[in-house]
């Protein structure tokens, strides 16, 4: 079959008309990382969505919006997301793949390519981003977390996600990753945030896990096992006990069910100290 | 057939391109064999080309996406008569080999450079994660990119 057309979208709803008309037989394309090394047999038209004016970062409130098409590259160096959360962000930005990979790879691509081993859908479900998107009828919103529990895939057969929204948190996150190298994909990684209340005891946790092998997830028994208590040392080592019991792994290639169960524990370990230690400036 | 314009190597072109071919086959249909086929997945680094001025695998990149704007490849930095100091530097010390890898590397080393004129050792390292060498251990290639950087800010450069 292969490529017989390629547009350039010039807005939303160009994209949209152009990907219904195809019938199953068009492909929406961003950065193209993940388009080009696995399209399908059947696409003969690839849609540019890059030239559609929804790459952009802005500062909105103590949150942050990100338009799909940013590059990660252009996410980590950007000063809005320097200035979010302490420049959280942008560092799990500069986690994942290579340079000339994050200068291709788009926030929006990576929020529905969903890959299980990806770092960004674990920093994204942590922070509570939530994802906008529209197909012909309408404009939708949901969490990235809650996103995932639905039948995503199917939606963005007919649907462009167009917007990454990051909540304002009174707090500080922190990102974990175990890889065999540094430009790898993740044996395992986490993001953990905490806020303190006025008594300096965790008013809340945010705890997810992701490449278990299975996609990112909160670990809500974790977090709920934190929230109330006074940070310490003890009460991460008690945490990380905690995941151990409750984490779901499984084995692949990569690395066995039992390694990931203790690794998952450190990383969670390490990454609320670090949270920790980011809410009180001793980071 | 699609026909687009931009600009290779600092000369405007307008070429004829099928609409699912990839940049790195157009590159090396124009001539410009300094863009490598290694893994065709974006891993090894060795089709890396500047688009924009910012390293991209051309292997991934569609090349219908590159209509109006730059792209460099090693072609457009030097040649064998009149060298980029990036490659003078990379002959002296020993960092080239069978020479596969050394087109990406010395152009994410000139983006490298062009951002941080006077890089660590690691911070050369973290630069070239993206690019595999299977020859030179890499010690060589980052001697030569710190040693380019030395001259870059002595003035030599292009």
């Amino acid at each position: 079959m292969g490529i017989k057309r390629f547009h350039y979208a010039r807005d939303v709803e160009e994209a949209l008309s152009l990907l219904a008309a195809y019938e199953g037989r068009g492909a929406l394309l961003a950065g193209g990382v993940d388009l080009a090394r696995g399209l399908a047999p059947e696409v003969e038209g690839l849609i540019d969505v890059t030239t559609a004016g929804l790459a952009g970062i802005s500062a909105d409130g103590g949150g942050l919006r990100v338009g799909a098409t940013t590059t990660l590259e252009a996410i980590r160096r950007s000063q809005e997301a320097q200035g979010y959360l302490g420049g959280f962000l942008a560092k799990v930005m500069g986690h994942v793949a290579t340079l000339p990979l994050r200068n291709m790879a788009t926030l929006g691509g990576a929020v529905v390519s969903a890959h299980p081993w990806a770092d960004i859908p674990t920093a994204l479900v942590a922070l509570g981003a939530e994802a906008v998107w529209q197909n012909e009828e309408l404009t939708e919103k949901a969490s990235v977390e809650e996103l995932y529990r639905r039948p995503f895939r199917a939606i963005f057969r007919r649907a462009l996600l167009t917007e990454v929204r990051f909540p304002a948190w009174d707090g500080a996150f922190a990102f974990e990753k175990v890889a065999r190298n540094a430009g790898d994909i993740a044996l395992i990684n986490c993001a953990c945030g905490l806020g303190l209340d006025g008594e300096g005891k965790i008013a809340w946790a945010r705890v997810a896990i992701g490449a278990t092998p299975h996609r990112a997830k909160r670990l809500t028994a974790v977090e709920d096992f934190l929230t109330d208590e006074a940070p310490s040392e003890e009460l991460w080592a008690e945490a990380a006990h905690k995941m151990k019991t409750e984490v779901e792994v499984g084995d692949d290639m990569r690395a066995s069910a039992e390694w990931r169960r203790s690794a998952a524990a450190a990383i969670v370990r390490r990454a609320l100290d670090r949270a920790a230690k980011g809410v009180t400036g001793d980071a | 057939m699609l026909k687009i314009y931009f600009e290779l190597n600092g000369e405007p072109m307008y070429v004829e391109i099928k609409p699912g071919e990839m940049l790195l086959d157009l590159l090396r249909r124009l001539g410009m064999k300094s863009v490598k086929e290694g893994c065709r997945t974006g891993e090894c680094g060795a089709c890396t080309v500047l688009l924009d001025g910012k390293p991209v695998r051309s292997c991934l990149t569609f090349a219908a996406k590159i209509k109006g704007h730059r792209v460099t490849t090693l072609e457009g930095l030097g040649s064998p008569a009149n060298p980029h100091p990036l490659q003078e530097a990379f002959l002296e010390t020993g960092a080239v080999q069978c020479g596969f890898c050394t087109p990406g590397m010395i152009l994410v080393a000139y983006d490298l450079l062009s951002r941080n004129p006077d890089p660590t050792p690691e911070e050369v390292r973290e630069a070239i994660t993206g690019n595999l060498c299977r020859c030179t251990g890499y010690v060589k290639i980052v001697e030569a990119v710190l040693l380019a950087a030395k001259r870059r800010r002595e003035g030599v450069w292009r």
